[in-house]
């Protein structure tokens, strides 16, 4: 959940449950209020009513007050007694049913006993309810909105240098090699963190750019003695003085030389993609690059008795190096040919974006964090130098593309995908 | 023949001229990019061997200087893996082949071979060993005077063995040669093996001598066998198959 929507949600959280409360208790206060009022109305006029009665001769008291809300008639004896309930009567003003508070008591009089009914009709009291109630509502939700709203902004405007920030965050790449400025803030907190993040990246590139110019070096020093090596022992190979044992024992050097000078190769390669080297890009049709490496290599898969097949009619083109594209196509049906058992199977299929190359092989799925890492050989082969895949994914990922891995209907499936500028799935 | 290797690494240079030496070629060396261009200036070559990542300037600019005073001198760029825009450019600028470093050494020799047959009128034509008969230009083999069929792949591999003739050449350099980058491939040997199983068969239907034999493990031997009395001092005896 988002910081700002958590902080609002809270917080709308708290206004409402306060506003709900104070809603209640200013409702229960106003009626309490209206009450006491009503209360109040209905003994002043039984007040008026008594000294109506008091002051009026025996038979010219009325039985029905000219409003006909007071209602007087004779009783039998009987104690004092005061009653009051709600009810509905007909009013010919509304034309309907409205409330009335009613009041019933008993008095005695000029020595008669009367039961006087009081009708106060509670239409205003609840008119003025209803109209302070909604107006409350109105009011709850007019602070309501104006506090989402106040919200929002501010906390877009107080947490804006963090989400820039994080953004820049975001998009950093330690291997891209540059640095991220960030701007001052006028909050202490974030102008910290910011500092703490620019030392930290400021470090890592740092011992990055040691570790690679370090690699670097390594492999292309390595590289003239490398050459050397394999050209004298190839000298030495073609001398037909030196032969049995000897002539063996020079061919597993050179073999052995032939094999370090491929890694070093590799690694000399692999740095050059991490550093951008390969930045002349044009567009490559994948697809029909893949069907073209399928048709160079056929021997190569007739003599493993595997037959590839394979759905190419989409092209699927990124701009990339034309020779980075080579190498991964190359890396790709390399390890699918090179893991695969004599009479297995390679299929290659194409899409708008995205490339399928799947073979047969092991029965279990590989571990798919593992593959794409450097050294990570499935057999110590003399062949393999466990660089394939990794040369493959660092293509990809240098060229805005996914590579990944998937165990499906007893296949290894690499499948690589476009990817958007931001690094999201097209 | 003359060829002139333009390489800062002594060692590597003087390997390059041992073995092009016993090849039969006049060598001449030069360390660096000025002696380079002087040498250039003053002498022609048949050949000249440039290594793009001399100390004191690049090789591109000696291409350049060779292309000016003498533009029949074929050129072969050595250079370190994966330069791929000093490949392009160098082809632009002229020259005519390019090899990476670490190379080896028998596939320089074909290139050498086949760029001074390609360059020169005077450069050989086609190539014969014992009754073997190669033309390299219309890709045709010719054995016991009668046309063979052969595959692309047997042909380019033939090609190298007849213009290594003599010489070991490693199972390593044979992939690579076939297959450049895909040799890394567990099968290629496998591969190498079987397309020199059936021209050692098709040769042999048609003249009953074999001229590759097997060296020890580490590769293949392509000779005209000589004659039986000969044979006692030769270095590697055909191993029946």
């Amino acid at each position: 959940m988002k910081l700002q929507n958590k902080i609002s949600i809270r917080f709308l959280l708290v206004t409402f449950v306060v506003f709900v409360l104070a809603g209640v208790l200013f409702y229960l206060a106003l009626g309490h209020v209206v009450d006491y009022n009503i209360r109040e109305m209905l003994d002043s006029r039984r007040a008026s009513v008594l000294l109506y009665l008091q002051n009026s001769e025996k038979d010219k008291i009325a039985a029905i007050s000219q409003d006909q809300t007071i209602f007087i008639r004779k009783i039998p004896r009987t104690n004092d007694y005061t009653l009051l309930s709600d009810t509905l009567a007909f009013d010919h003003d509304e034309k309907g049913m409205i409330p009335y508070r009613k009041m019933v008591f008993s008095t005695l009089a000029n020595g008669e006993y009367f039961q006087v009914t009081i009708l106060q009709s509670l239409l205003e009291s609840e008119d003025l309810r209803a109209v302070i109630v909604s107006f409350m509502i109105f009011l709850f939700l007019m602070i309501l909105i104006a506090l989402f709203f106040l919200n929002n902004w501010l906390s877009n405007k107080v947490w804006s240098p963090f989400i820039k920030s994080l953004a820049d965050l975001k998009s950093w790449k330690l291997s891209e090699l540059h640095r991220v400025q960030f701007d001052r803030t006028g909050i202490t907190e974030f102008n910290q963190l910011n500092r703490m993040l620019e030392e930290m990246m400021g470090k890592m590139l740092a011992d990055y750019r040691n570790l690679r110019e370090f690699a670097d070096n390594a492999s292309h020093e390595l590289q003239t003695p490398l050459a050397i090596m394999k050209s004298k022992l190839e000298l030495l190979l073609d001398d037909a003085s030196i032969s049995g044992l000897p002539h063996k024992q020079l061919y597993d050097l050179y073999q052995s030389v032939t094999r370090l000078s491929k890694l070093n190769e590799a690694l000399l390669l692999l740095s050059k993609i991490e550093n951008r080297q390969f930045s002349d890009k044009s567009e490559v049709d994948l697809s029909n690059l893949i069907q073209s490496r399928l048709d160079y290599l056929g021997e190569l898969f007739d003599l493993k008795e595997i037959k590839p097949s394979a759905d190419l009619k989409s092209p699927f083109i990124i701009r990339m190096h034309p020779v980075l594209a080579d190498i991964l196509v190359n890396n790709l049906l390399s390890n699918a040919l090179n893991h695969n058992f004599a009479g297995g199977k390679i299929v290659v299929t194409s899409g708008f974006n995205e490339m399928v190359v799947s073979n047969t092989g092991s029965p279990q799925p590989l571990d798919a964090q593992k593959i794409f890492r450097r050294f990570a050989k499935g057999s110590n082969s003399m062949h393999s130098n466990g660089l394939g895949l990794a040369i493959a994914k660092e293509i990809c990922q240098s060229n805005h593309l996914e590579l990944s891995y998937g165990y499906l209907n007893n296949c290894h499936c690499f499948t690589v995908k476009k990817m958007g500028e931001d690094g999201l799935s097209v | 023949m003359k060829i002139l290797i333009i390489e800062d690494e002594p060692l590597l240079s003087e390997t390059i001229v041992s073995f092009l030496k016993k090849e039969g070629y006049r060598t001449e060396q030069a360390g660096s990019f000025d002696q380079g261009r002087e040498k250039v200036n003053i002498y022609e070559y048949d050949c000249v061997l440039v290594d793009i990542g001399l100390p004191d300037g690049n090789g591109l600019g000696l291409i350049r200087e060779i292309k000016k005073c003498h533009p029949e001198t074929g050129i072969i760029i050595l250079s370190a893996k994966n330069s791929l825009d000093d490949k392009v450019s160098g082809l632009d600028l002229g020259a005519d082949d390019y090899l990476t470093k670490p190379f080896h050494l028998s596939e320089l020799n074909s290139r050498i071979k086949s760029l001074l047959r390609r360059r020169k009128f005077d450069g050989q034509k086609e190539y014969t060993v014992g009754r073997i008969r190669i033309i390299p230009e219309n890709r045709q083999v010719f054995v016991a005077e009668e046309a063979l069929a052969v595959t692309k792949k047997e042909f380019d591999l033939l090609l190298y063995f007849v213009t290594n003739p003599g010489r070991v050449l490693t199972k390593e350099s044979i992939a690579e040669h076939l297959w450049g980058d895909f040799a890394d491939n567990s099968d290629t040997f496998n591969f190498v093996y079987s397309h020199i199983k059936n021209l050692k068969r098709k040769i042999f239907e048609k003249t009953g001598t074999e001229y590759f034999r097997n060296v020890y493990g580490s590769g293949y031997f392509f000779e005209c066998p000589r004659e039986t009395a000969a044979n006692v001092d030769d270095p590697y005896p055909v191993e029946k198959s």
